[in-house]
């Protein structure tokens, strides 16, 4: 990615001075380029003003749940109309211009299919549909692909989700798509799928495709992406690599509710270290700590309680939802 | 285009679905079998301006077309399978010419067979009679079917809002204002009829044929434009 319109942020990629016309990192035309685009609906604001590349590799795109990723995701692939903006897609628009899903691939976030047809019916349906040449040996490919070949001959309907989902994924493949866009793919799918899945996306990426991802959950996103779009209330709120996305979470404070059968004696203790930034104790008897190191402190407390010979009954993060992350990241 | 034919075919043959088509198509064989059968027989006017005017143009064909050709595409919105389509590189066109064919076909046949059967049993066996009205019939449902794909791209109450097109428009207006039978599909299906067997349907004050033919094409062609159209400048769900 080469540019952003994200708010500042120390040590992840910001790019609103950057120039809009740039090429990517690398030299090379962006596959996807994001100007300025805002989608509002009456008078609610589902994507605002967001501007961003995309260059080949994995790219996740970010954000908790009804923060506009979808919105963002149909505007790119053309389902959906900007408000205001431009999006191109290789160079060219993307909206009403059918040619292009010749080179690329879609898999929504719904999991609508055709529950009638077999796998394989409906892999090679959307090989017809996209002008696949040898479309048996296509087809054949992309369900071997995804590993459902003693599937492939039951109804859909049949299928559980992450045989679904794997099934479309074989679908959104079977012309071999430069660019692949994946809504929430990992939705529903169990841990042995995901692993799976996430194998898949790995393969695609070596294969120098250009993969957009979208997920409301960081750790799938870490384990994907090499770049990251973070979105949060529609905007762009930081772009960048994940580490420094993940560098700048570290720093994020963070409240720690910790109960044990001593707490003044705890709370004095606890806040001599340097982890530590304040502690409070609450009106139940319960100590809230305030740290900027919650690595450091899951280490220190255990040892610091044995030898005060205080017994730890329960230790919790008072703020580690998702949306606090990506709340606290807006804020900086 | 085939695959998006055979595609709708198959999600527009519900049991259901196929079961309320054929008790539709049966009323006005069923109708025109026991007025027939009556001791007095009604005028060749009177027999076409309720059974097939009121009855088959009018509501039969109109309602049956709406059950299939409104969910043509509203379906596929309803469960937003309709972005495997539009995510193709097919122009827009071909996405609605097979559906829109798709719908005629299944649509068509009880129609069809109905309007054979009902001109058959009315004029006892009179060739030209009854091919006017199974071909007029046609028409209709070809007409019907071109309204109602639209209808069901362009709004969520595609049956209900079809409803009430067939009971006020066809039903009510054209039937008392002159000028909206130039745009009624019940009028155009009853001047080609009458067009094509003038010595049975003679009198009345209808559309000319040509006129209707004429009219019936840009209806036809306006409703497949008009469905491409919303196709390409919607957001598909």
């Amino acid at each position: 990615m080469s540019r952003s319109t994200a708010p500042p942020m120390s040590g992840v990629t910001r790019s609103a001075a950057s120039d809009p016309r740039t090429t990517s990192a690398s030299g090379l035309a962006p596959v996807i380029r994001v100007d300025g685009v805002s989608r509002w609906f009456g008078s609610v604001v589902a994507v605002s003003d967001v501007t961003f590349d995309v260059s080949p590799g994995i790219t996740g795109l970010l954000g908790p749940n009804g923060a506009g990723k979808t919105t963002l995701l149909r505007m790119i692939t053309g389902l959906a109309a900007v408000s205001s903006g431009t999006i191109t897609v290789f160079g060219e628009p993307v909206r009403d211009n059918p040619p292009l899903y010749r080179r690329i691939g879609v898999m929504s976030e719904h999991e609508a299919v055709y529950g009638f047809l077999t796998g394989r019916d409906f892999v090679r349906m959307m090989g017809r549909l996209r002008g696949v040449e040898d479309l048996d040996a296509a087809v054949d490919r992309a369900i071997d692909f995804v590993d459902l070949a003693d599937a492939q001959h039951r109804p859909m309907k049949t299928y559980s989700r992450g045989m679904r989902q794997r099934m479309r994924l074989a679908a959104t493949l079977v012309h071999d798509p430069e660019l692949l866009i994946l809504d929430e793919p990992l939705n529903g799918a169990d841990p042995r799928q995901r692993v799976h899945f996430q194998s898949l996306l790995r393969k695609l990426a070596a294969e120098g495709r250009t993969i957009v991802i979208s997920s409301h959950i960081l750790e799938e996103v870490e384990l994907l992406a090499d770049t990251v779009l973070l979105i949060v209330n529609g905007k762009l709120a930081a772009s960048g690599g994940f580490r420094a996305i993940r560098a700048a979470l570290d720093e994020r404070p963070y409240h720690v509710r910790v109960v044990c059968d001593a707490p003044r004696e705890l709370a004095s203790a606890v806040v001599m270290l340097d982890s530590v930034d304040a502690v409070n104790i609450d009106p139940d008897g319960a100590i809230v700590v305030l740290s900027r190191n919650v690595r450091d402190l899951q280490i220190e407390l255990p040892r610091l309680a044995q030898a005060a010979a205080i017994r730890l009954r329960r230790v919790e993060p008072l703020d580690d939802s998702l949306e606090s992350v990506f709340g606290y990241l807006v804020e900086r | 285009m085939g695959a998006i034919y055979l595609l709708t075919l198959r999600q527009l043959t519900g049991r259901w679905r196929l079961l309320i088509l054929t008790v539709l198509a049966a009323l006005p064989v069923i109708i025109t079998a026991l007025v027939v059968r009556s001791p007095e027989a009604p005028s060749v006017s009177d027999f076409e301006s309720f059974v097939f005017s009121t009855l088959l143009a009018g509501s039969i064909s109109p309602l049956v077309v709406l059950a299939i050709a409104a969910a043509a595409f509203a379906n596929e919105i309803e469960d937003r399978t309709l972005a495997n389509l539009t995510l193709s590189p097919l122009p827009r066109s071909r996405i609605v010419v097979p559906k829109l064919l798709a719908a005629i076909t299944i649509a068509g046949p009880p129609v069809a067979i109905s309007a054979l059967l009902t001109g058959h049993l009315a004029f006892l066996g009179d060739v030209r009679a009854t091919l006017a009205v199974t071909a007029s019939a046609l028409v209709g449902v070809a007409l019907y079917s071109a309204a109602f794909t639209w209808l069901g791209l362009v709004s969520s109450q595609a049956i209900g809002i079809g409803l009430l097109y067939i009971v006020l428009w066809e039903g009510f207006f054209s039937g008392f204002v002159d000028g909206v039978r130039l745009l009624s599909i019940r009028h155009y299906s009853i001047a080609l009829m009458h067009g094509l067997d003038p010595r049975r349907f003679a009198g009345g004050h209808h559309l000319g044929f040509g006129v209707t033919i004429a009219l019936s094409a840009i209806v036809f062609c306006g409703f497949v434009w008009l469905s491409v159209r919303r196709l390409r400048r919607m957001d598909v769900p």
